[in-house]
């Protein structure tokens, strides 16, 4: 008798305790709606599209007279731990302080856009990847660099290429200095080229065909990043392909021969690789080359200064580095670091002053001496004495004929690189027909691409 | 008919007294839940994002609208569908396997205290490190599990550069920290079990099988309830483990919901828009939530 009581109480407390936040959870999602239906939404970027239209002209806020102490963000890295050396001497000339903060790539730029959004100045200086420049130049939260370059003998430009200029640049105005000159390179192992009587490729053909007769031999052909970022590759190789991946109107252009072609290349490249290939990223295909008996393989020059180190290397002196193999147009694929001047900073003369510092001319051997990946400064990749310790060099003298190409200046660019990400890595396991997946891929990216100018 | 009895001062006193005591840990949940799920879903009623520099706008329900519109249908059903797989597979291995594991240690074996410590281990460690550790040795090329099945005269897949390699290997390490979980629930439900009815039935001759359908297992299902709810809001949780092993790929072919959430807020920093699939995903799990605690409720009883 007691308990069907007890429960019929208990329902009935636990039905009323319920009915409360029903009520209230009811009441407020009717608010939302509501609002939702009320609010004239008209002009609103659903996305938060940015506006480049409507962006004023850059002001840079009032400036401190009197600068004691910079601030400045960096991002773990080779080129960081260089520049951080180059502080006390800075501190010691000058009498400003500098600190310092160093941010994990994946979180760095979050971080940074974090910041910018709230103005607050928190630093003075800031290390960036060349894919946020066009999200910087765009919003302006980089401080043009243009006039400090023009006024800056110790900076000196005719000491870069054109090309190498360019590479900061977002419409025609400078908002990074470069940090790192990274072209896209072969690397190659001599004594597996040797012992299968092969030679360094300089066309496609041939570094296929390297591949395969290393693979027919048991070794791996040759190894990228088949897997997450397989987009850098895939864009290098459609660029050298003679292939593009939009117009001037902003309209996919993947569907094309070339870009067809391209990517059918890529599969074979992966058939020729080690098995599992197809999971590696930038990073891992560095580290299969460097421990296991690949023969060739494309990737930034910037790994250079991490695999020099013999008791992490068991190949350092079996391996050698050439140009990109050329294809039907002669391009080369430049990534590297920025660096630059957050738009919110108050001190950002004697940012400039401790940037013209580090990558100014007079410190450029020192600066490359202290771990740097190189800046492909002419005195630097024609610098004899640099050029036997670090072979490399003159690749990053990218000669005038070839186009440089580097990640598109595109505001949506992360959203089309993720929808290009996870299209071509299944079109090169065959888990999808290649013409069919990059039709796909086309529609996907007219969707993405019509959000640049929103 | 019992007379009503007004409660004392002191009991007055004390329940106030009781009540003040909890508010500390009241304004704790406030803080670290209450007001972070709040936040979440208004700004899932806005346009932040990370990498926007325009000024934020309400936008009602244009996030949600969204989500049932092009391409982010589809990249959601894709997600949702992946998230089910990866989900069925696991929940096919770790139920059984975890069962198994603790119906033969309930048996009080020789060294069993030893065997439930070992087996207790790989629960303990952190899904980073657990997929890392499995990510080496998953490696097609140089990895020791397809060495091991090479010494059996047979090709391993490629674990994680193919379709349904990579989606197996998920599920197998996710099950291989997650099935000492099953193993010790299931354990602690057959501790609560009386031995009676499974000697009455061996008397009468039944088989060990039949033991287990007929008298166990019936006995052991708010347990196993129990597990099945927790299994499945962890695998809707489930993030670090795919993230270290494959990142989502190859293509899209582990990218759970978790993980084209986690791409929406933190690659592509559309932050409303994450927090729009985010507050939805809570609304998909809260019925099983709500089984879960009539689950309990029912192991409890």
């Amino acid at each position: 008798m007691k308990r069907p009581n007890r429960r019929t109480t208990h329902h009935h407390v636990e039905g009323r305790q319920r009915t409360i936040p029903l009520l209230i959870a009811l009441l407020s999602a009717l608010a939302l709606v509501a609002g939702a239906c009320g609010n004239d939404n008209k002009d609103a970027a659903t996305d938060g599209g940015t506006t480049a239209a409507t962006t004023p002209k850059y002001t840079p806020p009032a400036q401190d007279s009197d600068v004691k102490e910079l601030n400045i963000f960096l991002i773990p890295s080779p080129s960081s731990t260089s520049i951080q050396s180059f502080i006390p001497a800075f501190e010691k000339e000058t009498g400003i302080k500098v600190n310092f903060t160093e941010t994990p790539y994946t979180e760095a730029h979050n971080k940074q856009l974090l910041s910018y959004k709230q103005k607050a100045g928190a630093y003075d200086i800031a290390q960036f990847d060349n894919t946020y420049l066009a999200n910087f130049g765009v919003n302006q939260v980089m401080a043009p660099l243009d006039d400090y370059l023009a006024n800056s003998p110790a900076y000196d430009t005719t000491d870069f290429s054109q090309g190498q200029l360019e590479y900061g640049k977002y419409k025609n105005t400078t908002y990074g200095l470069t940090l790192s000159t990274e072209p896209m390179i072969q690397w190659y192992r001599t004594d597996l080229l040797a012992d299968a009587g092969l030679e360094p490729a300089t066309t496609w053909d041939e570094y296929l065909a390297n591949a395969e007769a290393l693979k027919a031999a048991g070794k791996g052909g040759n190894v990228l990043g088949f897997g997450p970022g397989v987009t850098w590759w895939w864009m290098t190789l459609v660029w050298s392909f003679g292939g593009k991946l939009y117009d001037d109107n902003l309209k996919p252009q993947v569907t094309s021969d070339a870009v067809v072609k391209a990517t059918e290349y890529l599969k074979k490249l992966l058939e020729a690789a080690p098995d599992g290939a197809s999971s590696l990223d930038g990073d891992t295909s560095v580290a299969k080359f460097f421990s296991t008996d690949v023969g060739q393989m494309l990737n930034y020059s910037g790994y250079y200064g991490s695999v020099k180190d013999p008791a992490t290397n068991p190949y350092i002196d079996k391996f050698e580095t050439a140009r990109m193999p050329m294809g039907e147009t002669d391009i080369t694929h430049l990534a590297g670091w920025n660096i630059g001047i957050p738009s919110d900073s108050k001190k950002q003369d004697a940012a400039w002053k401790f940037m013209e510092f580090v990558l100014g001319k007079s410190n450029a051997v020192d600066y490359l001496k202290s771990g740097a990946a190189a800046i492909g400064r002419k005195s630097i990749t024609s610098n004899a004495e640099l050029i036997t310790t670090n072979p490399y060099l003159p690749l990053l003298d990218i000669p005038a004929e070839s186009r440089i190409e580097r990640y598109p200046q595109l505001k949506v660019w992360p959203d089309f690189q993720k929808a290009a990400d996870e299209a071509v890595t299944p079109m090169l396991t065959g888990d999808v027909d290649i013409k069919t997946g990059l039709a796909d891929l086309n529609t996907k990216l007219a969707g993405i691409l019509a959000g640049e100018n929103e | 008919m019992g007379l009503a009895i007004a409660p004392s001062k002191s009991a007055r006193r004390a329940r106030w007294v009781a009540t003040g005591l909890t508010v500390p840990s009241w304004m704790l949940l406030l803080a670290l839940f209450a007001i972070p799920i709040g936040i979440g879903i208004w700004l899932s009623f806005r346009n932040e994002a990370l990498n926007s520099f325009a000024e934020p706008k309400f936008v009602g329900l244009d996030n949600y609208r969204k989500m049932t519109a092009e391409p982010k249908s589809t990249e959601l059903i894709d997600a949702g569908i992946t998230t089910v797989i990866i989900m069925g597979l696991g929940l096919a291995i770790q139920l059984p396997v975890g069962v198994g594991l603790a119906v033969l240690l309930n048996r009080r074996l020789r060294f069993s205290r030893w065997y439930r410590s070992a087996l207790l281990i790989p629960m303990l460690l952190t899904p980073v490190a657990v997929g890392m550790m499995w990510r080496f040795m998953l490696d097609t090329d140089t990895g020791v599990i397809n060495w091991l099945i090479e010494r059996f005269g047979a090709n391993g897949p490629d674990w994680l550069g193919s379709r349904w390699g990579a989606r197996v290997a998920v599920v197998l390490v996710d099950s291989w920290q997650s099935i000492p979980f099953v193993m010790l629930l299931v354990l602690a439900g057959l501790a609560g079990i009386p031995d009676g009815p499974d000697e009455a039935a061996r008397v009468d001759g039944a088989t060990g099988w039949q033991i287990f359908r007929r008298i166990t297992t019936p006995q052991l299902r708010p347990v196993l309830y129990v597990v099945l709810m927790i299994r499945i809001i962890d695998t809707f949780k489930l993030f670090d483990t795919i993230f270290i092993l494959t990142k989502g790929g190859p293509g899209t072919a582990t990218q759970t919901l978790a993980m084209y959430n986690y791409s929406l807020g933190f690659v592509l920093l559309k932050t409303s828009q994450a927090a729009a699939v985010g507050t939805v995903l809570a609304i998909i799990t809260l019925p099983v939530y709500l089984l879960w605690q009539r689950a309990s409720r029912a192991a409890d009883a």
